[in-house]
């Protein structure tokens, strides 16, 4: 590495700067950098693809966990260009399997969430450190910058998700309308069928384009800052410049060296001259115990007094204030617990557990009481609630269905008329006959009740109280049986008159309905 | 209607048998039905409905999205009818004055004199009447229930028979005022007009295209049927129809149904069973029977109870509609046997 060879200038930089000088690393071997790394991703992908393609999901996982070894290449070709050495496409895909070989476990599992990773990585990639020499020399680079680090990869999490989103949403916004309310359809009606891994698929690919493009850019960044670190650690630009100064004045220096020597060697011997005599100034005498020896012993302070002195003085305000505290405080000092030992601890902590246990052995009657209670309170409180709004549940919580399925159970009393064949007579024509004379009314009546009945039971008509004769009528004609419908809606003219109408029916009339009756339904009851 | 050729033969001129008189009222009554069904084409039991207010001196609000020809049946109805009609169009800046009357200061005879607001009419049109404020809309109060204007003290009565027919938009909500309870409960009927089905459209769109005002139906060529007096002897005869006891029972217990039924919060009024007995009455005549039948009554149950009773507000969060919930009721209330 020659310095002076580097494609940057040198200089401090604050991080930003050097996160900016990255970019524009990035940018100046953008071709590169991304054509090598589409090479080694995206197959990588096809293959995790073809293997897993059951489990897209997995695929993307795996390849994500991969990034740092893809981001060994980038380093290595930024590395190299930085001192004007740019490899061709070739040499760096050659040098890559060399490039995988370190500590390329740490990188994928333990190390992969590290947020300083492209900050990281020159260490253990261009100076071949590992284990604790490796974490010292991170210690030493962490000192600053990290933040910085830390920064860029949150920011290139977040700008990673943004261009694949885009990327997404620009597909789907290219996509013919009818298709994408086909696609949304297909989703809503089956989720699972297989043919939508091809679109998870796709998106892993969006995602492994976004990374091209990202990529680069966050190694060339971590390794901008890294340079910046050990342009400030090791005073790379001074060095630089004293390089400079020895090109500049390369001829001029050594005979100047020259000359300066010449000059200083009289003086030098004057000097070793005078070094020979009994030293001006002699090295004091090991004194066993230093300061602390007494001394001063004739005097009538003694070094001791004074030392006595001296600590009395600073054992008294305002150098130690002492003060008195009384408090109340618990008999039993927890410290001393402690201090019994912990193996005894532990045997009272389970000792104490197991009276638990116990303990609660004997409150499992209480318990068994106490849930007996609330679920007696639940199903109460359902009982209640159905209680109270059974109104509402039998008007609109039960079925159409099942109220119809009800309705055509033959109900026996029907518009408050007897209506099961049972109640009725079993020549209803006769008995009509017979009784028309005397009460037409009754007489008549029974013939509507029979027709009804009829209607239930053999036409299965679903008739409910709520049915005028009118809507009986339109359901008889709905069964399309023009003898039937002429006889009922001639049997409740007679009715309505006779019934609303307080008319009673002609008796030309009474020969006429027998004889229909006789000829629709013949002369026995109803099955 | 063959005999239709006939119908202005009126009832009540002819001091025939009661049986005769009935007789010629539904000739003419069917007659009427027949002239509006050439005018209103479809919408048969909008006819009916309003035909049935008619006779039994009731009032009819029509509700109905725009287009459907609420105005145009009114129109028509005015124009077989002899007697006076006129139209208030209901607008935002409309004044009670405006409808009732006011008194003005006569310069020439110096005294106040007062002018008769378009209520004094048999025939009230009260159109889009949701779009006048409350205080507007109250001036109508007294004339439909006791048929009076109190004008400067004054008790003034209105020509009879009188009828309003209200026309309102549904869909608007923007400038409207919904109208308050006790005028709702005033309107014997409120109907809906719904959409034509296909024949019905083709042949009013057939009919509208040949006219010379080629955006509406004409209602120049109908005849006038009847004069005022014939529509009160129309309503004395459908007033004297036989009304048995369980017919009147059952009216009775559809009314008071709404009071306690789950689903309704709010139920229909006593003027409801009385609203119900008229309108089976007038149903009746028109159906050209000479007695009322519970389906009379079940016939005009829908349009005499929607706009009495409220939906309770579970049931309007579900979705359910006033005429839902009581054809439930009605499908539920046991109509009358033996």
């Amino acid at each position: 590495m020659r310095l002076t060879d580097a494609s940057v200038a040198i200089r401090p930089r604050s991080a930003w700067e050097a996160l900016d000088l990255g970019v524009l690393l990035a940018r100046r071997h953008a071709g590169l950098l991304m054509a090598s790394w589409a090479l080694i991703s995206l197959p990588v992908l096809a293959l995790l693809t073809a293997l897993l393609w059951e489990y897209p999901s997995w695929a993307m996982f795996v390849f994500w966990l991969l990034k740092p070894a893809f981001e060994r290449l980038p380093l290595y070709i930024l590395s190299r260009a930085l001192f004007g050495d740019t490899p061709t496409l070739g040499q760096a895909l050659r040098a890559f399997p060399r490039l995988l070989k370190p500590q390329l476990i740490a990188s994928l599992t333990w190390r992969r969430l590290s947020p300083t990773r492209s900050f990281d990585l020159p260490v253990l990639q261009l100076e071949g450190l590992s284990g604790a020499a490796r974490n010292q020399r991170l210690v030493v680079l962490g000192q600053r910058d990290t933040g910085a680090a830390s920064w860029l990869t949150i920011v290139g999490v977040h700008l990673e998700m943004a261009l694949w989103l885009g990327l997404v949403t620009a597909l789907y916004m290219v996509l013919p309308q009818q298709m994408s309310i086909d696609l949304d359809w297909q989703k809503l009606i089956s989720p699972d069928a297989g043919n939508w891994l091809w679109l998870d698929h796709l998106s892993n690919l969006l995602y492994a384009l976004a990374l091209i493009v990202w990529e680069p850019v966050y190694v060339a960044c971590g390794f901008s800052l890294y340079l910046n670190r050990r342009t400030a650690l090791e005073a790379w630009d001074i060095e630089l410049v004293f390089r400079r100064i020895r090109q500049r004045l390369g001829g001029v220096a050594y005979a100047l060296l020259v000359g300066l020597g010449l000059l200083l060697v009289q003086p030098m011997e004057r000097s070793w001259a005078q070094d020979t005599p009994a030293a001006i100034c002699p090295l004091p005498e090991a004194d066993p115990l230093g300061p602390d020896a007494d001394r001063l012993q004739q005097q009538t302070l003694t070094s001791k007094a004074s030392r006595a002195a001296i600590g009395q003085l600073l054992d008294a305000p305002p150098f130690e204030n002492r003060q008195t505290v009384t408090r109340w405080r618990f008999g039993d000092d927890p410290q001393k617990d402690v201090d019994r030992g912990d193996v005894e601890s532990l045997g009272q902590l389970l000792r104490g557990l197991f009276h638990l246990a116990e303990f609660w052995k004997s409150i499992d009657g209480i318990a068994l009481f106490f849930e007996v209670l609330l679920w007696a309170a639940l199903f109460g409180l359902i009982g209640l609630l159905l209680w109270r709004y059974r109104e509402w549940l039998t008007l609109f919580a039960t079925g159409r269905e099942k109220r119809q399925r009800v309705a055509r159970e033959r109900p026996a009393v029907l518009f408050g008329l007897q209506v099961t064949p049972e109640s009725l007579p079993d020549d209803i024509a006769g008995s009509v006959e017979r009784l028309w004379d005397e009460q037409p009314r009754e007489a008549l009546g029974l013939l509507y009740r029979a027709l009804l009945s009829r209607l239930l039971g053999e036409f299965r008509l679903p008739l409910k109280s709520a049915h005028t004769e009118g809507e009986v009528l339109q359901l008889v004609e709905e069964l399309y049986q023009d003898d039937l419908s002429a006889y009922a809606s001639r049997l409740t003219r007679h009715w309505q008159n006779l019934a609303y109408g307080h008319r009673p029916p002609p008796l030309s009339s009474r020969d006429e309905l027998c004889q229909g009756w006789r000829q629709l339904f013949g002369h026995g009851v109803p099955r | 209607m063959s005999d239709q050729e006939q119908p202005s033969a009126t009832p009540a001129a002819s001091g025939s048998s009661p049986e005769v008189q009935r007789q010629r009222a539904i000739q003419l009554a069917q007659a009427l039905r027949h002239e509006l069904q050439k005018a209103v084409i479809g919408q048969r039991e909008v006819i009916d409905d309003v035909l049935t207010a008619l006779i039994a001196g009731g009032h009819v609000l029509v509700e109905g999205v725009p287009g459907l020809g609420k105005t145009l049946l009114v129109r028509a109805l005015a124009r077989c009818f002899g007697g006076e009609f006129s139209r208030i169009q209901f607008t935002p800046d409309l004044m009670p004055s405006d409808v009732t009357g006011h008194a003005v200061y006569d310069l020439a005879s110096e005294q106040f004199k007062l002018r008769k607001g378009p209520v004094f009419t048999h025939l009230l049109l009260a159109d889009e009447i949701n779009r006048a404020p409350a205080k507007t809309q109250a001036a109508l109060l007294e004339v439909m229930q006791e048929r009076q204007v109190t004008l400067e003290g004054r008790a003034l009565p209105v020509p009879q028979p009188f009828m309003v027919l209200a026309t309102q938009n549904p869909i608007e909500q923007e400038g409207t005022y919904p109208l308050p309870e006790a005028e709702l409960d005033r309107f014997m009927l409120k109907l809906r007009m719904d959409y034509p089905d296909a024949g019905e459209e083709l042949e009013m769109v057939r009919q509208v295209t040949r006219s010379a005002r080629a955006d509406m139906l004409e209602v120049t060529p109908l005849r006038t049927l009847l004069q005022a007096k014939d529509v009160l002897a129309l309503q004395k005869i459908a007033s004297d129809l036989p009304f048995d006891e369980q017919v009147l029972d059952y009216a009775v217990r559809l009314g008071r149904a709404t009071r306690n039924w789950p689903g309704l919060s709010l139920g229909a009024g006593p003027r409801a069973s009385l609203a119900l007995v008229r309108g089976a009455r007038a149903r009746a005549l028109l159906r050209g029977g000479e007695f009322v039948i519970p389906d009379d009554v079940k016939g005009c149950a829908l349009a005499v109870l929607r706009h009495r009773v409220r939906l309770s507000p579970e049931l309007e969060i579900e979705g359910l509609s006033v005429d839902q919930v009581l054809l439930q009721l009605l499908e539920q209330v046991p109509a009358p046997r033996l």
